[in-house]
Protein backbone atom coordinates (compact mmCIF):
# COMPACT_ATOMS: atom_id res chain seq x y z
CA UNK A 1 0.00 0.00 0.00
CA UNK A 2 1.26 3.35 -0.50
CA UNK A 3 2.03 5.73 1.95
CA UNK A 4 0.45 7.78 0.14
CA UNK A 5 -2.81 6.13 0.84
CA UNK A 6 -2.90 5.12 4.18
CA UNK A 7 -4.33 8.14 5.75
CA UNK A 8 -7.68 7.95 6.95
CA UNK A 9 -9.20 10.85 9.03
CA UNK A 10 -11.76 9.86 11.38
CA UNK A 11 -11.26 13.20 13.96
CA UNK A 12 -9.94 16.30 14.11
CA UNK A 13 -6.89 14.89 15.84
CA UNK A 14 -6.06 12.57 13.24
CA UNK A 15 -6.51 14.84 10.39
CA UNK A 16 -4.60 17.70 12.41
CA UNK A 17 -1.54 14.70 12.78
CA UNK A 18 -1.94 13.64 9.09
CA UNK A 19 -1.55 17.46 8.00
CA UNK A 20 1.51 17.27 10.28
CA UNK A 21 0.45 19.52 12.74
CA UNK A 22 1.81 19.95 15.86
CA UNK A 23 0.07 22.72 17.86
CA UNK A 24 2.05 25.50 18.55
CA UNK A 25 0.68 26.57 21.99
CA UNK A 26 -0.50 29.94 22.18
CA UNK A 27 0.41 30.18 17.94
CA UNK A 28 2.13 33.18 18.79
CA UNK A 29 5.99 34.18 19.16
CA UNK A 30 6.98 36.76 21.23
CA UNK A 31 9.89 37.79 19.70
CA UNK A 32 8.34 37.60 16.26
CA UNK A 33 5.47 39.25 17.26
CA UNK A 34 7.40 42.80 17.42
CA UNK A 35 9.32 41.92 14.88
CA UNK A 36 7.75 43.15 11.81
CA UNK A 37 6.88 45.77 13.73
CA UNK A 38 11.12 47.24 13.87
CA UNK A 39 11.02 46.02 10.38
CA UNK A 40 8.37 48.94 9.93
CA UNK A 41 10.31 51.35 11.47
CA UNK A 42 13.95 50.51 9.69
CA UNK A 43 15.68 48.30 11.85
CA UNK A 44 18.48 46.65 9.82
CA UNK A 45 18.77 44.24 12.91
CA UNK A 46 15.01 43.07 12.84
CA UNK A 47 15.36 42.36 9.61
CA UNK A 48 18.65 40.24 9.88
CA UNK A 49 16.35 38.07 12.57
CA UNK A 50 13.34 38.13 9.94
CA UNK A 51 15.31 36.60 7.68
CA UNK A 52 17.12 34.29 9.96
CA UNK A 53 13.76 33.42 11.63
CA UNK A 54 11.33 33.80 8.60
CA UNK A 55 13.42 32.78 5.78
CA UNK A 56 13.65 29.09 5.94
CA UNK A 57 9.69 29.46 6.32
CA UNK A 58 9.90 31.93 2.73
CA UNK A 59 11.94 29.28 1.39
CA UNK A 60 9.57 26.02 1.69
CA UNK A 61 6.55 28.35 0.44
CA UNK A 62 8.95 29.23 -2.37
CA UNK A 63 10.25 25.68 -3.40
CA UNK A 64 6.74 23.92 -3.70
CA UNK A 65 6.64 26.14 -6.65
CA UNK A 66 8.95 27.25 -7.88
CA UNK A 67 11.51 24.42 -8.62
CA UNK A 68 14.71 26.29 -10.79
CA UNK A 69 17.01 27.41 -7.61
CA UNK A 70 18.22 30.44 -9.01
CA UNK A 71 14.57 31.33 -9.93
CA UNK A 72 13.62 30.62 -6.45
CA UNK A 73 16.47 32.27 -4.72
CA UNK A 74 15.24 35.61 -6.32
CA UNK A 75 11.14 35.13 -5.80
CA UNK A 76 12.95 34.85 -2.28
CA UNK A 77 14.38 38.29 -2.87
CA UNK A 78 11.50 39.73 -4.32
CA UNK A 79 9.33 38.22 -0.78
CA UNK A 80 11.30 39.88 1.58
CA UNK A 81 11.10 42.93 -0.51
CA UNK A 82 7.89 43.26 -0.45
CA UNK A 83 7.65 42.35 3.16
CA UNK A 84 10.33 45.09 4.16
CA UNK A 85 7.85 47.47 2.31
CA UNK A 86 4.35 46.23 3.78
CA UNK A 87 5.96 45.59 6.99
CA UNK A 88 4.01 48.85 8.06
CA UNK A 89 0.32 47.34 7.26
CA UNK A 90 1.27 44.09 9.68
CA UNK A 91 -1.32 44.48 12.47
CA UNK A 92 -0.77 41.91 15.39
CA UNK A 93 -4.28 42.12 16.51
CA UNK A 94 -5.62 40.89 13.45
CA UNK A 95 -2.50 38.18 11.75
CA UNK A 96 -0.35 36.07 13.29
CA UNK A 97 3.19 37.46 11.89
CA UNK A 98 3.97 33.95 10.65
CA UNK A 99 0.31 33.81 8.44
CA UNK A 100 1.26 37.63 7.05
CA UNK A 101 4.71 36.29 5.76
CA UNK A 102 3.13 33.52 4.69
CA UNK A 103 0.42 34.53 2.93
CA UNK A 104 2.90 37.46 1.28
CA UNK A 105 5.41 34.04 0.13
CA UNK A 106 2.52 32.27 -0.77
CA UNK A 107 0.87 34.60 -3.19
CA UNK A 108 3.93 36.03 -4.79
CA UNK A 109 5.06 32.12 -5.34
CA UNK A 110 1.76 31.30 -7.09
CA UNK A 111 2.27 35.22 -9.02
CA UNK A 112 5.92 34.03 -10.32
CA UNK A 113 4.30 30.94 -11.59
CA UNK A 114 1.84 32.49 -13.51
CA UNK A 115 4.12 34.86 -14.96
CA UNK A 116 6.43 32.37 -15.85
CA UNK A 117 3.83 30.20 -17.32
CA UNK A 118 3.03 34.17 -19.72
CA UNK A 119 -0.32 34.05 -17.68
CA UNK A 120 -2.18 37.86 -17.89
CA UNK A 121 -2.08 39.37 -14.56
CA UNK A 122 -5.02 39.46 -11.73
CA UNK A 123 -4.69 43.23 -11.98
CA UNK A 124 -7.26 43.82 -9.47
CA UNK A 125 -5.66 41.76 -6.78
CA UNK A 126 -2.41 43.26 -6.99
CA UNK A 127 -3.69 46.91 -5.80
CA UNK A 128 -5.06 44.87 -3.24
CA UNK A 129 -4.90 45.92 0.04
CA UNK A 130 -2.38 43.85 2.05
CA UNK A 131 -3.24 40.92 3.73
CA UNK A 132 -3.23 41.90 7.46
CA UNK A 133 -5.92 44.71 7.19
CA UNK A 134 -8.33 42.50 5.13
CA UNK A 135 -8.72 39.20 6.02
CA UNK A 136 -11.86 38.69 8.35
CA UNK A 137 -11.76 35.75 9.80
CA UNK A 138 -7.80 35.41 9.92
CA UNK A 139 -5.38 35.42 12.74
CA UNK A 140 -6.44 34.26 16.03
CA UNK A 141 -6.08 31.38 17.68
CA UNK A 142 -9.78 30.59 18.00
CA UNK A 143 -10.23 31.63 14.67
CA UNK A 144 -7.89 28.70 14.08
CA UNK A 145 -9.33 26.27 15.86
CA UNK A 146 -13.02 26.74 14.19
CA UNK A 147 -10.51 26.03 10.88
CA UNK A 148 -9.30 22.47 11.91
CA UNK A 149 -12.87 21.96 13.36
CA UNK A 150 -14.65 23.32 10.20
CA UNK A 151 -11.68 21.58 8.07
CA UNK A 152 -13.34 18.19 9.98
CA UNK A 153 -16.67 18.41 8.59
CA UNK A 154 -14.88 18.27 4.81
CA UNK A 155 -16.49 14.93 3.24
CA UNK A 156 -13.18 12.62 3.42
CA UNK A 157 -12.52 12.80 -0.26
CA UNK A 158 -11.87 16.61 -0.10
CA UNK A 159 -9.57 15.82 2.93
CA UNK A 160 -7.81 13.22 0.94
CA UNK A 161 -7.17 15.73 -1.65
CA UNK A 162 -6.24 18.67 0.45
CA UNK A 163 -3.87 15.96 2.06
CA UNK A 164 -2.49 15.02 -1.03
CA UNK A 165 -1.90 18.86 -2.48
CA UNK A 166 -1.25 20.31 0.74
CA UNK A 167 0.10 18.28 3.00
CA UNK A 168 2.02 16.06 -0.03
CA UNK A 169 2.78 18.86 -2.35
CA UNK A 170 1.73 17.38 -5.15
CA UNK A 171 0.19 18.89 -8.17
CA UNK A 172 -2.92 19.02 -9.65
CA UNK A 173 -1.71 16.34 -12.54
CA UNK A 174 -0.11 14.49 -10.01
CA UNK A 175 -2.97 14.07 -7.72
CA UNK A 176 -4.88 13.06 -11.37
CA UNK A 177 -2.11 10.68 -11.92
CA UNK A 178 -2.08 8.89 -8.54
CA UNK A 179 -5.83 9.03 -8.30
CA UNK A 180 -6.84 7.77 -11.68
CA UNK A 181 -9.11 10.92 -11.61
CA UNK A 182 -9.57 13.08 -14.85
CA UNK A 183 -7.91 16.47 -14.13
CA UNK A 184 -10.25 19.00 -14.33
CA UNK A 185 -12.34 16.48 -11.72
CA UNK A 186 -9.15 17.39 -9.30
CA UNK A 187 -9.09 20.95 -9.93
CA UNK A 188 -12.96 21.61 -9.37
CA UNK A 189 -13.13 19.42 -6.13
CA UNK A 190 -10.03 20.97 -4.90
CA UNK A 191 -12.18 24.65 -5.55
CA UNK A 192 -15.14 23.26 -3.91
CA UNK A 193 -13.47 21.98 -1.06
CA UNK A 194 -11.59 25.54 -0.13
CA UNK A 195 -15.68 27.39 -0.86
CA UNK A 196 -16.87 24.17 1.47
CA UNK A 197 -14.23 25.14 3.87
CA UNK A 198 -15.05 29.16 3.62
CA UNK A 199 -18.96 28.38 4.03
CA UNK A 200 -17.97 25.89 7.02
CA UNK A 201 -15.94 28.73 9.10
CA UNK A 202 -18.47 31.11 8.14
CA UNK A 203 -21.27 29.05 10.08
CA UNK A 204 -19.03 28.58 12.91
CA UNK A 205 -18.43 32.10 13.13
CA UNK A 206 -21.78 32.99 13.17
CA UNK A 207 -22.48 30.27 15.85
CA UNK A 208 -19.27 31.17 18.14
CA UNK A 209 -20.10 34.73 18.10
CA UNK A 210 -23.71 34.22 18.89
CA UNK A 211 -23.11 31.88 21.89
CA UNK A 212 -20.57 34.63 23.03
CA UNK B 1 -29.51 24.55 -18.52
CA UNK B 2 -29.40 27.81 -17.42
CA UNK B 3 -26.10 30.25 -16.95
CA UNK B 4 -23.93 29.58 -13.86
CA UNK B 5 -24.53 32.83 -10.96
CA UNK B 6 -21.80 35.27 -11.97
CA UNK B 7 -20.93 35.26 -7.71
CA UNK B 8 -20.82 31.52 -8.01
CA UNK B 9 -18.88 30.98 -10.81
CA UNK B 10 -16.18 34.32 -9.64
CA UNK B 11 -16.28 32.15 -6.37
CA UNK B 12 -15.34 29.32 -8.16
CA UNK B 13 -12.78 31.42 -9.59
CA UNK B 14 -11.03 32.90 -6.52
CA UNK B 15 -10.51 29.81 -5.31
CA UNK B 16 -9.02 28.81 -8.12
CA UNK B 17 -6.48 31.94 -7.93
CA UNK B 18 -5.78 31.31 -4.28
CA UNK B 19 -4.51 27.36 -5.27
CA UNK B 20 -2.87 28.76 -8.52
CA UNK B 21 -4.63 27.11 -11.09
CA UNK B 22 -6.35 29.13 -12.95
CA UNK B 23 -6.04 28.86 -16.72
CA UNK B 24 -5.38 32.03 -19.04
CA UNK B 25 -8.87 32.33 -20.10
CA UNK B 26 -9.93 31.91 -16.31
CA UNK B 27 -7.52 34.76 -15.47
CA UNK B 28 -9.51 37.14 -17.83
CA UNK B 29 -12.54 36.05 -16.41
CA UNK B 30 -11.46 36.57 -12.93
CA UNK B 31 -10.27 39.59 -14.05
CA UNK B 32 -13.88 40.98 -15.62
CA UNK B 33 -15.88 39.94 -12.51
CA UNK B 34 -13.76 40.81 -9.68
CA UNK B 35 -14.43 44.49 -9.44
CA UNK B 36 -18.14 43.24 -8.84
CA UNK B 37 -18.00 40.80 -6.27
CA UNK B 38 -14.59 40.79 -4.93
CA UNK B 39 -14.47 41.90 -1.28
CA UNK B 40 -12.00 41.00 1.63
CA UNK B 41 -13.46 38.06 2.15
CA UNK B 42 -11.61 36.60 -1.18
CA UNK B 43 -8.47 36.63 0.96
CA UNK B 44 -9.92 33.66 3.16
CA UNK B 45 -9.34 31.16 0.55
CA UNK B 46 -5.48 32.22 0.22
CA UNK B 47 -5.71 31.82 4.72
CA UNK B 48 -7.01 28.78 4.87
CA UNK B 49 -4.53 27.28 2.03
CA UNK B 50 -1.64 28.98 3.66
CA UNK B 51 -2.82 27.61 6.76
CA UNK B 52 -2.75 24.35 5.73
CA UNK B 53 0.66 24.44 3.66
CA UNK B 54 1.94 26.16 6.66
CA UNK B 55 1.20 23.56 9.18
CA UNK B 56 3.14 20.95 7.20
CA UNK B 57 5.68 23.15 5.82
CA UNK B 58 9.14 21.62 7.33
CA UNK B 59 11.21 24.75 6.86
CA UNK B 60 14.27 24.64 5.10
CA UNK B 61 17.45 26.57 5.70
CA UNK B 62 18.57 29.02 3.59
CA UNK B 63 21.98 28.60 1.55
CA UNK B 64 24.48 31.14 2.80
CA UNK B 65 24.65 32.70 -0.61
CA UNK B 66 20.69 33.55 -0.23
CA UNK B 67 21.72 35.08 2.89
CA UNK B 68 23.73 37.29 2.02
CA UNK B 69 21.75 38.30 -1.02
CA UNK B 70 18.64 39.10 1.07
CA UNK B 71 20.92 40.37 3.36
CA UNK B 72 21.84 42.80 0.89
CA UNK B 73 18.58 44.50 0.38
CA UNK B 74 18.23 45.15 3.87
CA UNK B 75 20.18 48.73 3.68
CA UNK B 76 17.95 50.41 0.81
CA UNK B 77 15.05 50.18 3.72
CA UNK B 78 16.89 51.02 6.18
CA UNK B 79 18.09 54.25 5.10
CA UNK B 80 14.81 55.35 3.67
CA UNK B 81 13.18 54.63 6.58
CA UNK B 82 15.70 56.29 8.76
CA UNK B 83 15.74 59.20 6.24
CA UNK B 84 11.95 59.53 6.88
CA UNK B 85 11.70 59.39 10.45
CA UNK B 86 14.87 61.68 11.19
CA UNK B 87 13.81 64.59 12.81
CA UNK B 88 16.63 67.94 14.03
CA UNK B 89 16.22 66.59 18.06
CA UNK B 90 17.65 63.04 16.91
CA UNK B 91 20.55 64.33 15.42
CA UNK B 92 23.69 63.43 16.75
CA UNK B 93 27.43 63.39 16.10
CA UNK B 94 27.67 59.68 17.24
CA UNK B 95 26.25 58.44 14.21
CA UNK B 96 28.65 60.58 11.88
CA UNK B 97 31.63 59.40 13.27
CA UNK B 98 30.37 56.33 12.70
CA UNK B 99 29.99 57.21 9.19
CA UNK B 100 33.14 59.24 8.81
CA UNK B 101 35.91 55.91 10.24
CA UNK B 102 33.76 53.79 7.41
CA UNK B 103 34.15 56.35 4.69
CA UNK B 104 37.61 56.60 5.94
CA UNK B 105 38.48 52.50 5.87
CA UNK B 106 36.91 52.69 2.34
CA UNK B 107 39.50 55.29 1.11
CA UNK B 108 41.93 53.45 2.86
CA UNK B 109 41.85 49.80 1.86
CA UNK B 110 40.43 51.41 -1.95
CA UNK B 111 37.00 49.84 -1.76
CA UNK B 112 34.06 50.25 -4.46
CA UNK B 113 31.83 53.02 -2.85
CA UNK B 114 28.36 53.18 -4.31
CA UNK B 115 24.95 54.99 -2.36
CA UNK B 116 22.88 51.72 -3.48
CA UNK B 117 23.62 48.11 -1.86
CA UNK B 118 26.13 45.73 -4.43
CA UNK B 119 24.66 42.69 -4.95
CA UNK B 120 26.66 39.46 -3.65
CA UNK B 121 28.22 37.79 -6.78
CA UNK B 122 26.17 35.13 -8.09
CA UNK B 123 28.10 31.78 -7.64
CA UNK B 124 27.94 29.64 -11.01
CA UNK B 125 26.42 26.09 -10.68
CA UNK B 126 30.21 24.97 -10.16
CA UNK B 127 31.17 26.86 -7.25
CA UNK B 128 27.91 26.11 -5.63
CA UNK B 129 28.80 22.72 -5.67
CA UNK B 130 32.31 23.55 -4.71
CA UNK B 131 30.92 25.60 -1.36
CA UNK B 132 28.38 22.60 -0.68
CA UNK B 133 30.89 19.88 -0.77
CA UNK B 134 32.93 21.42 1.83
CA UNK B 135 29.84 21.92 3.69
CA UNK B 136 29.82 20.31 6.77
CA UNK B 137 26.95 17.28 7.11
CA UNK B 138 27.07 17.10 3.24
CA UNK B 139 26.80 13.58 1.75
CA UNK B 140 28.55 12.64 -1.34
CA UNK B 141 28.20 9.80 -3.51
CA UNK B 142 29.62 8.41 -6.66
CA UNK B 143 27.54 7.58 -9.62
CA UNK B 144 28.24 4.18 -11.09
CA UNK B 145 26.65 3.33 -14.48
CA UNK B 146 23.22 1.02 -14.50
CA UNK B 147 23.44 -0.60 -17.81
CA UNK B 148 25.44 -0.86 -20.80
CA UNK B 149 25.07 1.86 -23.15
CA UNK B 150 26.28 3.57 -19.93
CA UNK B 151 29.22 2.05 -18.91
CA UNK B 152 31.41 4.59 -19.12
CA UNK B 153 29.66 7.67 -16.90
CA UNK B 154 31.18 8.85 -13.88
CA UNK B 155 30.43 11.29 -11.38
CA UNK B 156 29.31 12.07 -8.00
CA UNK B 157 26.26 13.41 -6.46
CA UNK B 158 26.77 15.66 -3.50
CA UNK B 159 23.43 16.56 -1.22
CA UNK B 160 22.93 18.41 2.11
CA UNK B 161 19.99 17.19 4.14
CA UNK B 162 19.49 21.21 5.82
CA UNK B 163 20.05 22.90 3.53
CA UNK B 164 18.38 20.79 0.68
CA UNK B 165 20.49 21.38 -2.04
CA UNK B 166 22.61 19.40 -4.03
CA UNK B 167 24.25 18.76 -7.06
CA UNK B 168 25.48 16.06 -9.16
CA UNK B 169 28.62 16.09 -11.34
CA UNK B 170 28.54 13.92 -14.30
CA UNK B 171 31.02 13.02 -17.19
CA UNK B 172 30.44 10.98 -20.31
CA UNK B 173 26.88 10.99 -19.98
CA UNK B 174 25.06 10.82 -24.20
CA UNK B 175 23.82 14.06 -25.20
CA UNK B 176 20.02 13.70 -25.35
CA UNK B 177 17.49 15.05 -27.92
CA UNK B 178 15.23 17.17 -25.38
CA UNK B 179 12.79 16.95 -28.08
CA UNK B 180 12.93 13.18 -27.62
CA UNK B 181 13.76 12.14 -24.28
CA UNK B 182 15.38 13.97 -21.02
CA UNK B 183 17.01 12.29 -18.15
CA UNK B 184 15.67 12.88 -14.86
CA UNK B 185 17.13 12.01 -10.80
CA UNK B 186 14.97 10.43 -8.63
CA UNK B 187 16.07 10.79 -5.00
CA UNK B 188 14.88 7.62 -2.70
CA UNK B 189 14.17 8.55 0.34
CA UNK B 190 12.93 5.59 2.62
CA UNK B 191 12.25 7.79 5.53
CA UNK B 192 9.91 9.79 3.60
CA UNK B 193 8.33 7.43 0.85
CA UNK B 194 8.19 4.36 -0.43
CA UNK B 195 7.98 6.25 -4.07
CA UNK B 196 10.95 8.09 -4.99
CA UNK B 197 11.11 11.59 -5.20
CA UNK B 198 11.45 13.62 -8.38
CA UNK B 199 14.90 15.63 -8.41
CA UNK B 200 14.47 17.05 -11.73
CA UNK B 201 14.52 16.74 -15.55
CA UNK B 202 17.73 17.97 -16.94
CA UNK B 203 19.61 17.84 -20.59
CA UNK B 204 23.14 16.88 -21.68
CA UNK B 205 24.16 19.31 -24.40
CA UNK B 206 27.38 18.60 -26.62
CA UNK B 207 30.52 19.71 -26.01
CA UNK B 208 30.17 19.45 -22.06
CA UNK B 209 32.63 16.83 -20.61
CA UNK B 210 31.55 17.29 -17.04
CA UNK B 211 28.06 18.27 -16.23
CA UNK B 212 27.56 20.08 -13.36
CA UNK B 213 23.65 19.87 -12.38
CA UNK B 214 21.72 20.96 -9.58
CA UNK B 215 19.15 18.91 -7.99
CA UNK B 216 15.50 20.09 -8.26
CA UNK B 217 13.94 18.33 -5.68
CA UNK B 218 9.54 18.64 -5.99
CA UNK B 219 9.50 17.42 -2.24
CA UNK B 220 11.49 17.52 1.18
CA UNK B 221 14.25 15.11 1.18
CA UNK B 222 15.39 14.12 4.85
CA UNK B 223 17.47 11.00 4.09
CA UNK B 224 18.27 10.07 1.00
CA UNK B 225 19.43 6.22 0.57
CA UNK B 226 20.26 6.50 -3.22
CA UNK B 227 19.84 8.80 -6.36
CA UNK B 228 19.08 7.46 -9.46
CA UNK B 229 18.93 8.89 -13.17
CA UNK B 230 16.72 7.36 -15.69
CA UNK B 231 15.59 8.36 -18.84
CA UNK B 232 11.69 9.59 -19.50
CA UNK B 233 9.87 11.19 -22.02
CA UNK B 234 10.61 14.81 -22.51
CA UNK B 235 9.64 16.84 -19.56
CA UNK B 236 9.65 13.91 -17.04
CA UNK B 237 6.87 11.44 -15.61
CA UNK B 238 5.79 11.69 -12.77
CA UNK B 239 6.32 7.49 -11.59
CA UNK B 240 9.11 6.32 -13.30
CA UNK B 241 8.20 2.95 -15.20
CA UNK B 242 12.32 2.61 -15.27
CA UNK B 243 12.79 1.27 -18.37
CA UNK B 244 16.08 3.29 -19.05
CA UNK B 245 17.85 3.44 -15.83
CA UNK B 246 20.80 5.46 -16.66
CA UNK B 247 22.83 5.28 -13.51
CA UNK B 248 22.90 4.89 -9.83
CA UNK B 249 24.73 6.85 -6.80
CA UNK B 250 23.98 4.84 -3.25
CA UNK B 251 25.03 4.98 0.43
Amino acid sequence: MHLRNFILFSNINSFCFALGIVEQGGGQNNVGDSLLLLVAKGDGQAMKRCIDLYGPLVWSIVCRRIKDRSDAEEACQDIFTEIWKKAGSYKPEIARETTFIGMIARRRSIDWQRKQSRLPLLTDLESAPEVSSSIPLAGTNLDRELLWNALEQLPEKTRDLFNLHFVKGMTHEEIANEKSLPLGTVKTRLRRGLIDARKLLREYSKKENTES
Amino acid sequence: MSAPNPYERFEELDAGRALGDLSHEEVLEWNELAPKHKSGTSLDFDWISMELELKNSKPCSLSSSLVARLNDTIPAFTSNNSKKESSPMMVSIIPWLGWATAACLLVFFNLPFSDSPQPSPELTVTQKLEVLREAPDTQRLDFSPASDPYAKITGEVVWNDERQEGYMSLANLPVNDPSKNQYQLWIVDPERDELPVDGGVFDISAGSETAVIPIRNALQISKPDAFVITLEQPGGVVKSKQEVVVALAKS
